[in-house]
Formats: C-alpha cells, structure tokens, sequence
C-alpha cells in the first residue's frame, strides 16, 4: 500500500444519522490533481452534492480539508478549507480558516473529514488517529464559541486537543454563522457554522501524534530556507507583523475605497481613531501566529487599557471586522466596535455579512423606508448601541433580527425593500472595499465562485500602480493599476489560479500569495520535494484553472450564468464621491468580456468543452451534457 | 526563552523533531509550546538543565548523563521506559515519546539548538550558564547579587548560585 509522502493519507467519513465512521485512503491521482484542501473539497461537493439537496438537511456533506504543505515549518502559515452546500447562496459554500487544527488533523493521519447525515441528540465529534467518538454534546449545546472551545479542551484534558466550534447563532440557524477554531480564527463565509449545526454537530475536535515526512527532505529544506528568505527579507515583513491586516484601513483611506456608510463614503475623517496603527499604539500587547509553520506572525492580542470597557481583551481584529463595525455602520468609537467584533465572534457569525445586513438596515432607515419602530430600537448611524442590540437579535433572531438572519439578499427580498442596495453577489454580501476605486478586485467579487469576495482572486499588485510591472507580468499597463481597465481579466484569472493553488496546498495568502512567495514555480517545487512526483511549474497553474474550472462547472450546473456575475447597481452607475476615484464607476462588462476570453469560457460564462477537456474533466463534461446543457466546443463557437 | 515574544507558531516543535527525529510531528518534540488563545499566551516549555539534574540522579540505568554544556543526553540503548524522568522533571519538559518508548529530552542539539535557529521572532535564545558560590549576608550584598544576575542575563550568561 503506498502512500503519498506529506499527506495524512486517509479520508475519514462520518456518518451521524448511524453514528459510524470509515476511514478511506487518499486516492493518489486525486491527490495530484487536486492537491488537497479547497480543491479535494470542491471535487467532492462536485460529485457528492448534487443541485436540489438542501443545504440544512441530513444530505448535504460538510468537508473540512487539511494541505499538502501543512506540518512542515515553511514559514507560510498553515490553514484549513470548510466546504459545503451553502445555506446563505444555495451555492457553493466555502470558507478558509488558519488554525493549528489543520496541522493536528495531518498527524492524526486525516487530509479531509467528511461529515454526512444529522445527529438527532447534538454531538460533538472526538478525532484521533484510532478514530472517531461520539461525545455527549447535550450540555454544550447554546455555548458561545469561546465557552464551548474551553468546555471541550477541559473535558478531553488535553492543551493540544484542536477544535472547531459552532456557535448559538449557527443553533439558530443564522444564515451566515461560521466554523470557528482557536477561539478567535473563523471559516466565517458563507454559513458553514450553520451546516454543522443543522447536523446537531457542536464541534469537531481532533488529536494527533503521527508525523508527516518529505519523499526528498533535502530539497524541501532548500526550498523551505528559499521561503523563509523571501518571507524575513520582504520590505512588507515589519508592517505586516506589528499590524497584520488592521493596516489596511489607513491605506483605504488613502486611495479612497472604504465602504463608509455603507459605501457611500470612501474616505472618512475619522480614519485614523480607528486604524491598526492606532491599535498598535495603544491597544495590543503581542504578536500571535494563528497557525503552526508561520513566520509572519500577524494575529495580535490587544487588551483595552483605559476607559468604561477596560480590561476587555482578545486576539484581533482583522481588517474586515474591523472596517466593517467602524466605517461600514459609521461608527467612530474603537473601544465599542472591539466589544462588538468580539461578540459578533462569540456568537459565531461572519462579521463580514453581519456588518453589511446592519448597515443595509442603516441606509433604508436613512432614505426613510424603514421606521424604528419597525426596526424596534432607534436606528442612526454610528450608534454602537443600536448596533450592538442588532447583533444580538440577529444571533438569536429575535425581531428585525430574525429576517437579517437570513442575509442581506433574503432580507431585502422579505422586506420588498431595498433590494438595490443589498450588497451582495450571489447571495454572498461584499466585503470592505468599493470596487469602483479597485477595479481588479470588483470583478473578482463578480466573478468569484463563492459569491462578493476577494480571496479568490486577491489581485493586490493593481494596489500598487505601476505600469511597468503590469507590463511584465500582463503584457498590458493598466492591469496593475487599480483605476485601469484593460487587463484586468488576464489579473484576475492569474491570481484565481494562484490562489486556487495556494488554498489547495493550504497555506496563508498574507505570505504565499501576498508576498509572492508561493509562485507556481516555487509551489511545484515544494510539492515535488514533499511528495516525491515530479510537477512541473505550468502543470502547477493548469491544476490551479482545473480547481476554479471545477468550481464554475458548479455553479453552472445550479443555472449560474453571466448574469449572476454582476455587481450592484450602486458601483456601475452611481460615480464615487469623493476621494482619489471620485467620479469612478466599474466598468464591469468590458472587463467580464476579456475575463471569459482569458478562462477559454463561453461570452456566457460557461466552461467550452475543449478547456474542461484540456484540464482532464472530461466527466464533469458528460455530467453537464447528460443534464442537458449544450457546452460549446471552443472558445469562440456559440 | 521569553514567552513575551513567543507567538504559538509551533516551528520549534517541528525543527526539533526533525532534527532528532527526520520527520515533522509535535508529539516527538523536546520543546513544547503551551497556547491558552483567551489571554494570548504562548508558553515554549523545555528542559532547563537544572544543577543537579532529579532526572539524570534518578535515572535507574545510567540512560541519561549530562554533557559539557549541562544539557542532558540519552543513550537510547541503556533506556527502559521507566517514565521515572519524566515524572520528575520540575518543568514538565522531559515528555515520553507517543509509544513509550524513550523520553524526549533537549540536548541543545550539540550547541546549536534547531528551535533556536529557526525561531522566527527570537522568542528562544541560548545563554550560556556560570555556577558561582555567591553568600548574601546583608541587604547590599543580596542587591549587589540581584544586579549582577541582572546584567549577566542581558549579556545572555545565567548565573547559578551554589
């Protein structure tokens, strides 16, 4: 029986409607073609998940998947992928976390659990290498996440014991509740903390003792030293470790696409009272890694020092959170937005959605659409007081809450109001960040297979415009400039690419992908030194298109079409009032147009036979045909 | 070691392990690094090379001996899985491996130890220690004895009093 070197080597099933589990082996060429993480999660939402099942009963699977690159100290960071039917978009769901529980899950000898069927009594799940318990969760059951997380290390008596954890938002079905591990580090998109509660799972907790090892070790320490270089000598290295993302609300501010008053402001006055800078300043004590293998320690402990909330503490925030209960709801008090980013994560919600479905409300109450009395509390923006209340009842969806609960897109629905400004893409609400002052990353929210975010495509050097450098890697100026609109396709499907690797190898994009780190080349490498096989740098980038092709036959198997991949009409029509990009709109056809062109898609934005063919999906093609959709043979046909 | 600077990445356990080991794990590490995430702490727990050492004294075969920079050897030949050692290290930092078979103890990797190496935020340092006969009789002297552990340490010497 061989098995693949660097992988846990075994698939474990677990089946809670019978309370059994099977552990399977990894099958190899899967392996290679997939890698492991977000792209074996994805294959097997493909096949195992088919259109129809709901995405809160016992038939829709959730996969929590571990790399290839996770247990060796390469300096990236190490991170898990949470895949499942999406309760929030009826799509794919998936959400990236880092945790030391991606590493725990290798040594005890698992690359992906797969959680089937639903408990009728709530469960949690105890993971080791000899296999699974089913542990009494009855008493957990209404815990917040840091409670429950301190519940289940006590219980199994362990400081080693890693765990993933629901919170009573995702009891209650919240439609956009996350998986959190390590207390404070979400999979927080696209409610996959609802999932495993549906399935009267709590938590997931994971043990190991084994080891993993590298078929050629020498290599692997070059290139791990290569690495490590590359992360310690890169001019981002100090900014990045004494503010992590918390910087990049200052940098908004600068090139003006903060989402102030629910995208009405780019840029803000009060910029500054609310940064990572100031947070560096006054409020963090340390530095933390929020994974095993970092060099780049980035996640920091802040504990407020003055004031009615002093003594309050915690690991964070990041910039979403952070941007999203600060200039996204117009709330200028920092010490109040800590508090209510850390009930947003106790409860366990995505703060992303949650900050948009509170401003949303703050907009129509604005234009007057919704009364307080309607809402039930007086609604203005900025309060940290209305906003905190809304947190509340949207956890336990009592009130207004109960219908932001379900996300902004139901909400606007149910209420018949607002449907304009509902910002989201596929069902998926938009993080901090107005594509009309970042061109690239707008039609990555458009076209992102999970819905309005930027992790899949992260396209980051249109940040730094300058043409020269879009003329070396794109061959065209403007693709790394964020106002420019030509090669923008060509951006976006190249990082697309890059981070279906970097998510699949399961390492951190604040190194890999941001620092360039983890190119194809550089990941070809790695790979082949781990596993022994012999992987090319271009055969590196064909599996990246091959996971993000497999994701888009996805959605186009649920309908999704190149009318789904649009932006609310705020951004193309409405221009930017101020800031740098004043007067911008996103000029979001032409740019979809080059992207399909780039991906060898349909002008519809369907996968043409000969690429699925090209990247050896060939029975995704007879699946798509057998349901009866017409593939175009090549690009150009139709 | 300064725990301040310690930030959970766990790259000392998975050096040290395939230092001794040539393979990556956290459980066939000789450091372990203790993370309680509610107040932030990341603690590295490692063998200290206390003067006399309780697990060399008590080892029942002569297993473990200790070397020329005070860390501690095993000659995993002469070693029976007694566990004696690791039930008497003051620091909890002599662990068994996962089998049993042996205790998974620093030996400062010859001098250069790979946790040291490899620590990306020099959380982990290596001092090297002086033993010497110091007698406080007065207030002063156990001030003067005070600073000049002080101003050893930040030459990274560790003073023992004998």
């Amino acid at each position: 029986m061989t098995r693949l070197k660097g992988y846990g080597g075994r698939v474990l099933r677990v089946d809670l409607t019978h309370r059994t589990y099977r552990a399977e082996e990894l099958d190899e060429s899967l392996a290679r073609a997939f890698l492991g993480g977000r792209g074996l999660n994805v294959y097997r939402l493909y096949w195992e998940v088919p259109p129809g099942v709901n995405p809160l009963g016992p038939e829709n699977k959730l996969m929590i998947a571990t790399g290839p690159m996770v247990g060796f100290p390469h300096g990236l960071g190490s991170r898990v992928n949470v895949t499942a039917r999406s309760p929030l978009t009826g799509l794919l769901g998936d959400s990236n976390a880092g945790t030391h529980f991606s590493e725990e899950m290798k040594f005890a000898g698992y690359d992906q659990i797969v959680v089937e069927g639903r408990s009728d009594r709530p469960v949690y799940l105890y993971v080791t290498e000899s296999g699974v318990e089913f542990m009494d969760a009855e008493g957990l059951w209404g815990l917040r996440v840091s409670e429950a997380h301190e519940a289940i290390r006590r219980e199994l008596n362990d400081h080693r014991v890693q765990v993933a954890v629901v919170g009573p938002a995702a009891e209650n079905l919240v439609k956009f509740a996350g998986v959190f591990f390590n207390v404070y580090r979400a999979a927080g998109r696209t409610g996959m903390g609802a999932v495993l509660a549906s399935k009267g799972l709590k938590a997931i907790a994971v043990r190991g003792d084994g080891h993993v090892e590298a078929a050629k070790p020498d290599k692997l320490l070059e290139v791990m030293d290569e690495m490590l270089r590359r992360i310690y000598e890169n001019p981002q290295y100090w900014p990045r470790r004494i503010m992590g993302t918390s910087r990049i609300l200052m940098a908004g501010n600068r090139l003006g696409f903060l989402p102030g008053r629910h995208f009405q402001d780019p840029v803000v006055d009060y910029a500054y009272d609310v940064s990572g800078e100031r947070l560096a300043r006054e409020y963090n004590v340390k530095v933390r890694a929020c994974s095993a293998g970092c060099a780049l320690p980035c996640a920091r402990f802040f504990v407020v020092k003055k004031g009615p909330l002093a003594g309050l503490m915690g690991e964070g925030p990041e910039y979403e959170p952070l941007a999203g209960f600060t200039v996204r709801v117009g709330n200028r008090d920092l010490d109040r937005a800590l508090k209510i980013i850390l009930k947003v994560s106790d409860y366990g919600m995505d703060a992303i959605t949650t900050s948009e479905v509170i401003a949303w409300l703050m907009e129509l109450r604005q234009r007057g659409e919704v009364s307080d009395e309607e809402v039930g509390l007086r609604l203005e923006w900025g309060d940290p007081e209305a906003i905190e209340q809304l947190v509340d009842m949207i956890a336990y969806r009592k009130g207004i809450g109960n219908v932001l609960a379900e996300g902004v897109k139901r909400a606007s629905e149910i209420l018949g109001k607002g449907q304009d400004i509902a910002f989201h893409v596929k069902g998926l609400e938009m993080i901090q960040a107005d594509p009309r002052a970042l061109k690239g990353y707008g039609l990555g929210f458009a076209v992102a297979s999970r819905g309005a975010d930027h992790l899949r495509s992260e396209p980051f050097v249109e940040v730094e415009d300058d043409p020269e450098l879009g003329r070396r890697m794109f061959g065209e100026p403007e693709a790394a400039m964020r106002l420019g609109v030509r090669g923008k396709g060509k951006l976006v499907a190249f990082f697309e690419d890059l981070n279906a690797v970097v998510d699949s190898m399961e390492v951190c994009k604040n190194t890999a992908e941001n620092m360039l780190v983890l190119d194809f080349d550089t990941a070809a490498r790695a790979y082949s030194a781990i596993t022994g096989l012999d992987v090319t740098p271009s055969e590196m980038r064909l599996t990246g298109e091959r996971i993000v092709n497999i994701e888009r036959a996805y959605l186009v198997r649920e309908g999704v079409r190149r009318e789904h991949d649009r932006l609310p009409r705020r951004f193309l029509e409405e221009p930017l009032r101020d800031g740098p990009a004043k007067g911008h709109v996103h000029e979001l056809e032409t740019m979809l147009d080059e992207y399909y062109s780039v991906r060898g898609w349909s002008r519809d934005g369907v996968p043409t036979k000969s690429k699925l063919a090209s990247l050896g999906l060939h029975e995704v093609v007879q699946d798509l045909e057998l349901r009866g959709l017409r593939l175009a043979c090549c690009p150009g046909d139709l | 070691m300064d725990p301040s600077k310690c930030v959970g990445c766990n790259i000392c356990e998975l050096s040290c392990s395939y230092e001794h080991e040539g393979v990556f794990s956290r459980s066939l590490s000789r450091i372990t690094v203790i993370t309680y995430e509610r107040l932030g702490l990341d603690y590295p727990v490692v063998c200290q090379q206390c003067e006399p050492a309780p697990c060399v004294e008590l080892c029942p075969t002569g297993a473990l001996s200790k070397g020329r920079m005070g860390e501690v050897n095993l000659d995993k030949g002469k070693c029976i899985g007694c566990r004696v050692c690791s039930e008497v290290c003051p620091y909890g930092a002599a662990r068994m491996d996962p089998e049993g078979r042996y205790p998974l103890i620093c030996d400062l990797c010859g001098g250069e130890p790979a946790c040291v190496m490899k620590c990306p935020t020099n959380a982990l340092s290596l001092s090297s220690r002086v033993s010497v006969r110091l007698e406080a009789n007065s207030t002063t002297e156990r001030f003067a004895i005070s600073e000049l552990k002080r101003l050893a340490a930040g030459w990274g010497v560790k003073v023992d009093e004998a």
